[in-house]
């Protein structure tokens, strides 16, 4: 068992900046869970705490059951991979991976076997003699998830470690970690400013803005239910189109969405769940992803600005009155002319249009207003 | 898999391409493009060039019967060959003055050398970085002191009426002669060099150990390593090729101890001990009746140790490290 539990963290520096705000964060044994955000919403800070590598202000955390605030970090049994690999530079392949195991006083032929056997996993045995810098990006990083490996941790936690590759060895290493997953079979706390990384990898996801949660949930949740603004627009490539000064109508007890003067009739789930919320007619921002556009046809229309064939899709860059519009269309489906300046009519199905309160930026159907508190947005269920 | 793509070793220098000859047309291009950092450069190489090789026309008179007024070439210069070396080599003062220089120099770097460094490591090691600052511009401050200011305090810490005389005849004691005596020659000179020079000679490693990634630090306190082996494993690693570089530097210029404090400190008393080959230089180069001849002919012996030294300790790393001068 390897439960990680952060009740109400909390990270103020000493100039009185505070990193992070109340974080409660239940991590099950053997789960991989992503904190994903922006540069400065204090998902590294939240890891280095849990690591040891920074105090925690207020708040507790449990690893195992065990309450490891004032627990010294090689005494918390994890083990952490930096995004800059801390490889050290004059030690060897093997000499790297070793070093926790010397330290822990272990016996020479249990330090080789763990060694060996980790290298054979991680497919660097014949890098063992070799020092870091005659090695590749990859090839470290390896050596430094390695590193991680011996100590056989009961949590595993993961800094940006793939942000200084290329793009190419970026996506073999995720492939990579996946894998690597399954064998090892322990919990991971993950840190990424990349959706993709984090949607690819997480069993949930836990998005941070300004060192506040703004939601935790599996990947699926958070791209199908976004609770707020920030999260629908944070999750999802291309993001997620807003539509500003929209207005959510209720007609003879019928809702529909107003988008540039054209109503849709919500879907049956939107119908009851706002009703259930007991939503007012309102001004609202609607949120369509670029996926769940249809062009050729609808009376929404934009003219193209940029059209990009990638292949399987287009990549539509085009502008609405104020607002920008990005459709994703896949290139089997289309049948309109998408050359750039050419004007086009689209529209979306109205059960895939998300809905945002314009003055809190909260969605009307998923943010759970009742179990929410300030610091940590809930999705809502319901049981229809 | 990536691990497939491996880097290539380095190439050998047998496996490496010949160098093209540049042509004139890119070496005009070079000149062209590098031309503001070539000019920056000019003024350093001229005072390099005016002061420090130029006058190495003057070693010819240590070939010659050189009296003060000739001119170093003419058609009365007087060669004699490697005689005035071989004065040297007879003259009585030859061995007391190699041991006088050779243990001054070599105490001093056995003590002044790793000093620095291991200063350096405790104030990159101490929690407060402020305190650190203070204690390091602290320790800078003797090296702005003059050599003639530093034997004076030297004077009036250890004078025969100085403060350490004055408190040990204040508890009965006797007063000791501190500058007449041999003995208490050789510890004044290096202590007092060491204390003088080890927090400017520190900075270096200071500047070399801020480049240290801190994520590796924090690797090794995850790995469960102490204070004192992050220094040992993370920081000391870290300097190493920066110690190298110092060490052959100083390795270089172990007997080049100047005369100028070995001087102001000699005394009748310590004469036997304070005489060092620098001082000898200048007595018989500068003092009395002038043999400057002579007196090159042994400071050009003297240079040509320190580049043997240089050479032999620069060798000797390139062949148990990857650091080297050249």
């Amino acid at each position: 068992m390897s439960e990680v539990v952060l009740k109400g963290l909390k990270k103020v520096y000493d100039n009185k900046v505070t990193a992070v705000h109340d974080v409660n964060l239940e991590i099950k044994d053997k789960e991989f869970i992503v904190l994903v955000g922006p540069s400065g919403c204090g998902k590294s800070t939240t890891l280095r705490m849990v690591a040891g590598l920074e105090e925690i202000s207020d708040g507790e955390l449990f690893i195992d059951g065990k309450l490891v605030n004032d627990v010294p970090p090689k005494d918390r049994d994890i083990a952490m991979v930096f995004q800059n690999y801390a490889l050290y530079p004059h030690k060897t392949v093997y000499d790297n991976l070793a070093f926790a195991l010397k330290l822990r006083k272990e016996p020479k032929d249990v330090i080789d076997k763990k060694v060996r056997e980790v290298a054979e996993i991680l497919d660097i045995t014949q890098y063992l003699k070799r020092k870091p810098k005659a090695l590749s990006g990859g090839q470290r990083q390896r050596v430094a998830i390695g590193r991680a490996m011996v100590r056989d941790p009961k949590v595993f936690l993961m800094d940006e470690p793939l942000s200084n590759l290329d793009a190419k060895l970026r996506n073999q290493m995720r492939a990579e970690i996946i894998k690597l997953r399954s064998r090892i079979n322990t919990t991971f706390m993950y840190v990424t400013h990349d959706q993709t990384e984090a949607m690819t990898l997480g069993d949930r996801i836990v998005i941070m803005k300004d060192g506040y949660v703004n939601q935790i949930g599996t990947p699926q949740e958070v791209f199908n239910r976004p609770v707020n603004l920030f999260v629908a627009g944070f999750i999802g490539m291309p993001v997620m189109n807003f539509f500003d000064h929209c207005k959510l109508l209720l007609e003879d007890g019928v809702y529909y969405a107003e988008i540039r003067g054209v109503k849709f009739k919500l879907g049956d789930f939107q119908q009851k769940a706002l009703k259930q919320n007991n939503a007012q007619p309102c001004d609202i921002v609607a949120g369509i992803r670029p996926q769940h556009v249809t062009v050729g046809e609808g009376e929404l229309s934009a003219k193209i600005e940029v059209s990009e064939m990638m292949g399987s899709e287009y990549n539509i860059h085009a502008r609405s009155g104020d607002d920008e519009v990005v459709m994703l269309i896949p290139t089997v489906d289309l049948t309109t002319d998408v050359s750039m300046g050419k004007t086009i009519n689209f529209t979306t199905r109205p059960h895939l249009i998300q809905l945002f309160d314009r003055e809190t930026g909260n969605n009307l159907i998923w943010y759970d207003a009742e179990s929410a508190t300030n610091n940590a947005p809930v999705c809502k269920r319901y049981d229809f | 898999m990536e691990a497939k793509t491996m880097k290539q070793p380095a190439l050998t220098k047998k496996e490496k391409a010949p160098r093209k000859k540049m042509t004139r047309e890119k070496r005009i291009r070079y000149f062209k493009d590098n031309s503001p950092y070539l000019l920056m450069i000019l003024p350093a190489v001229l005072i390099v060039f005016l002061f420090n090789y130029l006058p190495i026309y003057g070693v010819l008179i240590a070939f010659q019967d050189f009296m003060p007024g000739d001119k170093i070439l003419s058609d009365s210069t007087i060669w004699v060959g490697f005689q005035n070396f071989e004065r040297f080599f007879s003259d009585p003062q030859f061995w007391p003055l190699m041991k006088n220089t050779f243990l001054i120099c070599i105490i001093g770097f056995v003590i002044g050398f790793p000093l620095p460094i291991i200063v350096s490591l405790m104030l990159n090691a101490m929690k407060g970085k402020k305190t650190a600052k203070v204690l390091q511009t602290i320790f800078n401050g003797p090296h702005f002191i003059s050599l003639v200011v530093l034997v004076g305090m030297l004077t009036l810490f250890f004078g025969r009426y100085g403060l350490v005389n004055n408190i040990a005849a204040h508890f009965g004691g006797e007063r000791y002669s501190y500058f007449l005596e041999s003995k208490a020659f050789r510890p004044m000179y290096i202590l007092s060099s060491n204390w003088q020079d080890f927090g400017w000679s520190a900075i270096i490693y200071i500047a070399a150990l801020s480049n240290v990634d801190p994520q590796q630090h924090e690797a090794a306190i995850l790995d469960g390593a102490t204070r004192f082996q992050r220094v040992m494993h993370v920081d000391l690693p870290a300097i190493m090729p920066m110690v190298s570089v110092m060490l052959i530097m100083s390795i270089g210029g172990l007997m080049g101890v100047g005369y100028e404090k070995a001087l102001l400190m000699q005394t009748d008393g310590n004469l036997a001990v304070s005489e060092l080959i620098s001082t000898y230089v200048y007595k018989r180069g500068l003092t009395g009746v002038p043999d400057q001849a002579y007196a090159t002919a042994i400071g050009l012996f003297n240079s040509i140790i320190n580049v043997v030294l240089l050479i032999i300790a620069n060798t000797t790393s390139k062949k148990f490290s990857e650091n080297s001068l050249w």
